[in-house]
């Protein structure tokens, strides 16, 4: 499901199948790294799109979490789990945060919720098939991981 | 030639009226054209896409087919992807299910999870024959939908999907 007014009516009517959120996190920066963090936003975006599709039935796919860059990892940190603890509220099993921050990948442990953490490929002199076929094969391994984390919660 | 000499009145008479004639008929054509316009434009479901896929090149086992064509939205013009599972039924007609599940809208997956010649969905476990038929006590109520087939130059072209009858 995606965040458009469309998807959210049958996500109220069928809340009960829809027990995951997919969220991106995304630094934001005016300075020298601009350029490298707009790349990540659109490579991380791409995937969740993609996984979004795929999994359009059980995932809601938020608003990106953005921050800005310079902020102390505790200052993000509280932040997110802020919405963490809002999206538990709401009464999500699974939460998912996709980045491309290698920073995130430090506090791990900190964050309430799945990260997964993909290094970005910058891909603004790809040519369009190239760039689909790339985020395709990356998207297919998370598809992976998120069903068998479905599958853990089974058992 | 008739040995009647063609009085100046007859004379007139016929030339007016052929010309009044190519007046009118220059009228009228256009007015027609615009009113039988509706009727014989094609329709959006008469569109088919080509994809990359030989049609001779097609098994018994659902072949994953995606392509893509530029959709356009008011202002907003995007590239779609669409995937569809294709193969050759017994009677060795293309067929060509979207893969759609008709539960949320997840994307199906031929023989996934193990399941032996079954399409099946990752989120909420439902299931489908090879046909595109629901399998009760699943999820899905509903049949896969189908693709309109049509083959140009040998490689498959598809249309819109459209919802499947089969009981």
């Amino acid at each position: 499901m995606n965040w458009n007014g469309k998807d959210i009516e049958s996500f109220q009517q069928q809340k009960e199948y829809i027990d995951t959120l997919l969220m991106p996190l995304a630094p934001v920066s005016f300075e020298n790294d601009m350029k490298e963090v707009a790349s990540q936003y659109e490579f991380i975006q791409l995937l969740t799109m993609l996984l979004e599709k795929q999994f359009k039935g059980r995932m809601l796919l938020v608003p990106p979490f953005s921050y800005i860059r310079k902020q102390t990892e505790e200052e993000k940190l509280t932040a997110l789990n802020r919405w963490a603890d809002e999206v538990d509220k709401a009464g999500f099993k699974h939460k998912f945060f996709f980045t491309s921050d290698s920073s995130w990948k430090l506090a791990e442990e900190k964050i309430n919720g799945s990260l997964i953490w993909v290094p970005s490929v910058p891909l603004e002199h790809m040519e369009d098939s190239y760039k689909y076929s790339l985020i395709e094969e990356q998207a297919k391994q998370f598809v992976n991981i998120i069903v068998h984390k479905w599958q853990q919660n089974l058992s | 030639m008739s040995k009647q000499p063609v009085s100046r009145r007859q004379f007139l008479n016929y030339t007016l009226t052929g010309v009044g004639g190519f007046m009118a008929a220059g009228m009228l054509m256009p007015m027609v054209r615009f009113a039988l316009d509706p009727v014989l434009v094609q329709g959006a479901e008469g569109e088919y896409h080509t994809t990359k896929q030989k049609v001779d090149e097609l098994t018994t086992t659902p072949t994953r087919v995606d392509f893509s064509y530029e959709q356009k939205d008011a202002w907003y013009t995007s590239d779609v992807t669409n995937t569809a599972w294709v193969y050759k039924d017994e009677k060795g007609e293309v067929v060509a299910l979207s893969p759609v599940c008709k539960h949320l809208g997840c994307t199906v997956n031929w023989e996934g999870n193990d399941h032996k010649n079954q399409f099946f969905c990752p989120c909420h476990n439902g299931l489908y024959e090879k046909s595109g038929k629901n399998i009760p006590g699943t999820p899905p109520t509903r049949p896969l939908d189908k693709y309109p087939t049509n083959v140009k130059d040998g490689f498959l072209q598809l249309g819109k999907p459209e919802p499947q009858t089969i009981a």
